[in-house]
């Protein structure tokens, strides 16, 4: 798994590439808790290039949006397809996880939070 | 119209005869956990793989069995016995270990999660994301079983003793492809 991260305004998008499994899944917890100790205040997880998912995956995206949401900042996760969407259905959580179709979109919707904010 | 589900505890269930399914025995090593995956579902018709879904839901099963029923003791066995075609899939998966002794505990603790899922209750169901024992580290999802008692459509069945596992799925014959918006 890698991750590479881009800078949009104050927004960080995480693009995921590779599988989120039982042996790669806490990178992605490591860099969002780094981020989150550097104060960055919004994130996209982009999942376009994640084509497995499992438990410990799950596990770790319920972490860092908990971890998110109590410090009052925002999460969009983006591009969730094939069978990644089908195992967060299985473990019902589509309607808690702050699913968008793509980054565009879940930069539109950070924008618009932040004005409201 | 709620419906709850539950991991039976039973002996004597019928998914737990092993007659007609290969075996295939492997060594409890956890870095290898995806790759045993990998062996038992190149037995299966491509119909049924849906991508990587099948081979994720039984590498969950060898997940627990290596990391939580053997605890990684390279020389603990893990047993599968398997059998597929397009129309079913069914598994059991053997540890060495004690037994997953809060099975009880945890069926009790997903007849609740699923009760604040129905309600959409978000606020109480954030207690109910993870299933955790005195044994689960912070790599642990603790999710999958509840993954597992919705795609094995067919049963999840444990032995009395709680170290054997057994799955069951129906699949839908299909004419061609795969709907992954199904």
């Amino acid at each position: 798994m890698e991750i590479k991260l881009k800078k949009y305004s104050s927004t960080y998008i995480i693009e995921v590439v590779g599988d989120m499994d039982l042996y790669s899944s806490f990178e992605l917890k490591n860099v969002v808790t780094k981020m989150l100790a550097k104060d960055i205040k919004n994130y996209v997880v982009d999942l376009a290039k994640v084509d497995y998912i499992d438990s410990s995956g799950i596990g770790v995206l319920i972490h860092i949006f908990s971890n998110i949401k109590k410090l009052n900042r925002i999460l969009k996760i983006s591009n969730v397809h094939g069978s990644v969407e089908k195992v967060i259905k299985l473990t019902k959580l589509s309607q808690y996880f702050p699913i968008v179709g793509s980054v565009k979109e879940a930069l539109i919707q950070i924008e618009q939070a932040k004005k409201v904010q | 119209m709620f419906e709850h589900k539950e991991i039976i505890i039973d002996d004597n269930n019928k998914l737990l005869n092993r007659e007609g399914l290969f075996l295939k025995e492997f060594q409890s090593d956890f870095r290898q956990v995806r790759f045993f995956s990998m062996v038992i579902v190149q037995k299966a018709p491509p119909e049924i793989k849906e991508i990587n879904l099948l081979e994720q839901q039984i590498s969950e099963l060898i997940k627990n069995a290596v990391k939580h029923g053997n605890n990684k003791d390279i020389n603990k066995k893990v047993r599968i016995w398997a059998a597929f075609d397009t129309s079913f899939a069914h598994v059991i998966v053997e540890d060495e270990g004690e037994g997953f002794k809060q099975l009880e505990d945890w069926n009790e603790f997903n007849k609740k999660r699923s009760e604040c899922f129905e309600n959409q209750d978000f606020d109480a169901m954030e207690k109910y994301f993870a299933y955790r024992t005195d044994k689960s580290d912070e790599n642990d999802g603790g999710n999958a079983l509840f993954a597992t008692l919705e795609y094995w459509d067919g049963g999840v069945v444990f032995n009395n003793k709680k170290n054997c596992i057994a799955v069951y799925k129906n699949f839908e014959k299909k004419k061609h492809g795969i709907d992954l918006n199904k």
